[in-house]
């Protein structure tokens, strides 16, 4: 993917979004008694991103190829680091269910093994290690209160 | 004024074993309270007030206003150390903090960070006890169109957080904007973009925004090498671990400007200790001769907001000693502790209770250099953490993200929202578009609409009220001025071009 | 033998009914910690009052266990009730409500809970509402202010909460009492309120008497009416707003205690004899006189009845300042 690959498609989304915005903020009221109403900013927010964005894609297209840099390995990197951030939100849905100790638990088992490939051992005891190490400093000593489950963490 | 005869007797008051003790004991727990991300002063003070019915008075209101700027020391050090905004003060220092750590320079800047702590809190605290009634008089003439001048002025800071592209820094500044409206709007008590979601009429909690944005968002980027990122390197020797001469003699504008900014800002009630940090880099950008380093590890890019996150402590609480007026979320509880303790904070607080007020700011001078003395020897203990291999690293930092953030609200929702906002700063990071323009939006899009709506309330719709008031027109002019500066270079570049290819 | 086989059932059976009968009539006392949510973030109002509740409580060895106050701030209490709500069958949560949380499900469409869903428990305080001018400006009392703003229509200006907010609705009922008008601007906190009043930006606002009494005592404030029924006993010098000829209904700010929808009875008999003896204690007294509160303590029918009544008033109120009215 390159820069100018990105910026047209990120220029994309950004002028879906801002056309989206637009269609909001025109339902709410423009003008109150005195002054804008709640419509009033974000219908000229929604004007600047598809303005600015609109510029983006333009520019984008217009400047040289011969700018392009090669980043094709970075579409499996992007995958680590996507895998990564579904791993994070599986591990927070569990957290209402399972309790803060045991989803950072298999959240570090997951990062430590599945992304890095070293030994599960190694993951358990830091996990282990981390869940501890927060449970006394947060919940014992600072008495804020964390997810918990049924049986306590 | 009598200003020396009333400071010695601040001094025998706060000298006093027992609120030297509560002041040690105030300030360490502010510190601790202000590293971790989400548990912040205000909740730490909220869950001390009964305690304190059994103090004497001026030694609880010592050990409370010592959580409370105490927690400004703290807040840097998860900035600089993880990427994770302690406080939503430190944001700022992320930006720069991070990456001087990253080049092995933690030690720096977490030194420089106490430093300038320190002196700006000093600073603060010598306004409160010599210009504080004035100064509060003067906060009484910013009505809304002065506010929104201001948070225009703010805006025009996205000019310096831009880096290679306008237009991006632009569209995130535009992104951040349109996330300060999500919520009940004040005025009309329509509800905008909440998807029909209870949980979103309050708006997006900012800190799981930030935190979102910058720790997760940060760890997700360094995922993706496998055997982590470029590891931090981590300076050998502990005269390395700290500032050197020359990062103090860089920092000296950067001293006065946190110091200045932050007290100033921390006087208007309403505007908070982050647009006085953002105000703070902006301007040292503006006045370094080195402006384009800005962002990838500059030193007196920490020594600034840092600096203006701190007198801002102690202007805040000019209005609230001064006129019984709280500025923001934390002196609205020590103004309900004063009321606890049978003060009536007002006008007279001062006059009446001179022991108290006096008490206070000699206890904030100690405060400050107990903050300093404590916190400088902490910098080589707190960089060995970068020391941690990344597969424990970056665990920790998912961990303390999630209960940061958890903690604020005791809410999922908002951990979810701290999810989301991972992926947005990822790709953000990917892109190129700059995370501290859309945190800007954010922090000050309340504020600027709010200002501009109130204004033309007041004006009855004649919006020249904008301009036509001295204050607000000057910071306006400012305004308007800096955001033509990257227009007047374009042209400047243009005509170098022009004359060299004619030449 | 047969007699047996019919005895022993039945023998078993009254012993069971009769067990059941004391079961219900089973006191409930709390065993763990209690949840105090209130609708504020740490400092704002209710907060404060959930906390000093919760400590003068356990001072006087009024509840066994600790109260611990959670923070719900959101969509004004929408949060809170909705949290409040979820906690049904919860025997050990409890909220703090003040008069937005009647007021808020009836204008926000999310805000799908109202205070009928939950079970009242006992209303402690009234909060009074006087009104305040800048203490170097013309008005000396109403009539004066409102004289002002018949000429000057629209040009004066009242600093307050959001438009659904008591001051808005207080501003509302007098214009049409007085056919005057002037110009609210909302401010979100009560400091920036106070702040622009002080400053001369507004010219008049709505401010509990606590908060003014500072500045009335250094002279910076004048007060130039109660919004109560009788004169308030720290300022007696000031007339009532009925007493000067405006007669408009008085829009109480209450705050007292919820709990979760269908709360068994045991558990409201306990908080309603924990609020009762409560309520007599001296250092409680001393905590409204402090604050300058009401003691305004009312339980059972005659809340409930309260409730209904403050709901259909503040929906026509509402109505009629022209806010979207949902429910």
């Amino acid at each position: 993917m390159t820069r100018d690959k990105g910026n047209l498609i990120s220029g994309a989304c950004l002028v879906a979004f801002g056309i989206y915005v637009i269609s909001v903020a025109a339902k709410l009221p423009y003008i109150a008694d005195v002054g804008p109403g709640p419509g009033f900013f974000p219908l000229w927010l929604g004007i600047g991103l598809v303005l600015f964005a609109a510029y983006l894609m333009f520019a984008s297209v217009m400047s040289s190829a011969a700018k392009a840099k090669s980043e094709s390995q970075s579409w499996k990197a992007g995958g680590r680091a996507l895998a990564g951030w579904s791993a994070m939100m599986i591990a927070i849905a569990l957290l209402g269910r399972i309790g803060f100790g045991l989803s950072f638990v298999i959240l570090t088992i997951f990062l430590i093994v599945a992304l890095d490939r070293r030994p599960a051992l190694l993951a358990v005891g830091v996990g282990v290690g981390l869940a501890v190490a927060f449970h006394l400093i947060f919940v014992v000593a600072l008495d804020v209160s964390l997810p918990k489950a049924i049986w306590g963490f | 004024m009598d200003a020396l005869g009333n400071l010695l007797l601040g001094f025998s008051v706060a000298l006093s074993p027992i609120n030297l003790f509560w002041c040690l004991v105030g300030v360490i727990l502010g510190t601790v309270v202000g590293v971790l991300p989400g548990l912040g002063p205000a909740a730490t003070i909220a869950m001390l007030l009964p305690l304190t019915l059994k103090m004497d008075h001026t030694t609880a209101i010592i050990a409370l206003a010592g959580i409370f700027y105490g927690a400004r020391y703290g807040g840097s050090t998860t900035s600089i150390l993880l990427n994770i905004p302690g406080e939503s003060s430190s944001v700022v220092t992320c930006l720069d903090g991070y990456q001087m750590a990253r080049q092995g320079r933690a030690g720096a800047a977490l030194g420089i960070s106490a430093i300038a702590s320190f002196v700006a809190g000093t600073v603060g605290v010598l306004g409160l006890m010599l210009i504080a009634p004035p100064l509060a008089r003067f906060a009484l003439r910013f009505a809304p169109p002065e506010y929104f001048a201001l948070m225009v002025l703010g805006l025009a800071m996205v000019v310096f957080l831009a880096g290679d592209s306008m237009v991006k820094a632009l569209l995130a500044m535009l992104v951040g904007l349109w996330l300060a409206t999500i919520g009940t709007d004040l005025f009309s008590a329509e509800s905008r973009f909440t998807f029909g979601q209870v949980k979103l009429l309050g708006g997006v909690d900012f800190i799981a925004a930030t935190v979102g944005i910058f720790a997760i968002g940060e760890v997700l980027v360094n995922l993706e090498a496998r055997g982590g990122a470029e590891l931090f390197k981590l300076a050998k020797g502990l005269r390395n671990l700290l500032p050197t001469l020359q990062d103090l003699k860089d920092c000296r504008f950067a001293f006065l400007n946190g110091s200045v900014i932050g007290f100033f800002i921390g006087a208007l009630p309403g505007a908070g200790a982050t647009v006085a940090s953002f105000l703070s880099y902006g301007l040292e950008k503006a006045v370094s001769r080195h402006p384009e380093k800005f962002g990838t590890g500059v030193i007196e890019g920490v020594a600034a907001p840092e600096g203006a996150n701190n007198a801002d402590a102690g202007g805040a609480l000019v209005p609230l000693l001064t006129l019984g007026i709280p500025g923001g979320n934390t002196t609205a509880i020590l103004l309900g502790g004063l009321i606890l303790w049978g003060y009536k904070p007002g006008p007279l607080l001062i006059q009446e209770h001179p022991e108290l007020f006096w008490g206070l700011v000699a206890s904030m001078y100690i405060g400050n250099v107990l903050l300093l003395v404590l916190n400088l020897p902490l910098v080589p203990l707190f960089a060995q953490i970068l020391r941690l291999p990344y597969y424990i690293l970056y665990p920790l930092v998912f961990g303390i993200s999630i209960v940061g953030v958890y903690s604020v609200n005791n809410s999922l929702f908002d951990v979810w929202m701290m999810g989301f906002f991972g992926l947005l700063g990822y790709f953000m990071r990917k892109l190129d578009f700059p995370a501290a323009a859309l945190v800007l939006g954010m922090v000050l899009g309340d504020g600027l609409e709010r200002a501009l709506r109130q204004s033309l309330m007041m004006s009855q719709g004649d919006i020249t009220i904008l301009a036509m008031r001295p204050i607000s027109g000057t910071l306006l002019f400012i305004a308007v001025t800096i955001l033509c500066l990257p227009a007047i270079r374009k042209v400047r570049s243009w005509r170098v071009e022009a004359v060299e290819r004619e030449g | 033998m047969k007699l047996r086989t019919i005895l022993l059932p039945i023998t078993v059976a009254t012993v069971m009914a009769i067990s059941a009968g004391f079961a219900s009539g089973q006191e409930f006392k709390p065993s763990k910690q209690i949840e105090a949510v209130v609708h504020t973030g740490p400092g704002g109002g209710s907060d404060l009052l959930a906390r000093a509740i919760a400590e003068l409580l356990q001072k006087e060895k009024l509840i066994p266990q600790r109260m611990q106050v959670v923070n719900k701030p959101g969509g004004g209490p929408a949060v809170a009730m909705s949290y409040l709500a979820e906690k049904k069958g919860e025997t050990h949560t409890i909220g703090f409500f003040t008069g937005v949380w009647v007021t808020n499900p009836l204008t926000t469409a999310e805000a799908t809970v109202t205070v009928k869903d939950l079970t009242p428990i006992v209303r402690l305080v009234l909060e009074p509402a006087v009104i305040a001018v800048k203490a170097d400006s013309p008005y000396k009392n109403m009539k004066d202010f409102i004289d002002a703003a018949k000429k000057n229509p629209k040009q004066l200006a009242q600093s307050g909460g959001t438009i659904t907010s008591r001051d808005n609705l207080m501003r509302l009922l007098i214009q049409k009492a007085t056919g005057a008008q002037w110009n609210f601007i909302s401010f979100p906190s009560g400091g920036e309120r106070l702040s622009n009043l002080l400053g001369g930006h507004v010219q008049m606002m709505v401010i509990e008497p606590q908060e003014a009494g500072e500045q009335i005592r250094a002279g910076n404030l004048r007060v130039i009416a109660a919004l109560t029924e009788k004169r308030l006993a720290a300022l007696p010098n000031v007339p009532t707003i009925k007493e000067q000829g405006i007669d408009v209904p008085l829009i109480p700010q209450a705050r007292g205690v919820l709990a979760p929808p269908a709360a068994p009875r045991e558990v409201v008999q306990y908080w309603e004899g924990v609020f009762e003896r409560f309520e007599k204690t001296a250092s409680w007294k001393q905590y409204l006189e402090q604050n300058q509160f009401e003691d305004g303590y009312l339980k059972g029918p005659p809340l409930s009845k309260f409730f209904d009544d403050l709901t259909v008033q503040m929906r026509d109120v509402l109505k009629e300042a022209g806010a979207k009215v949902v429910r």
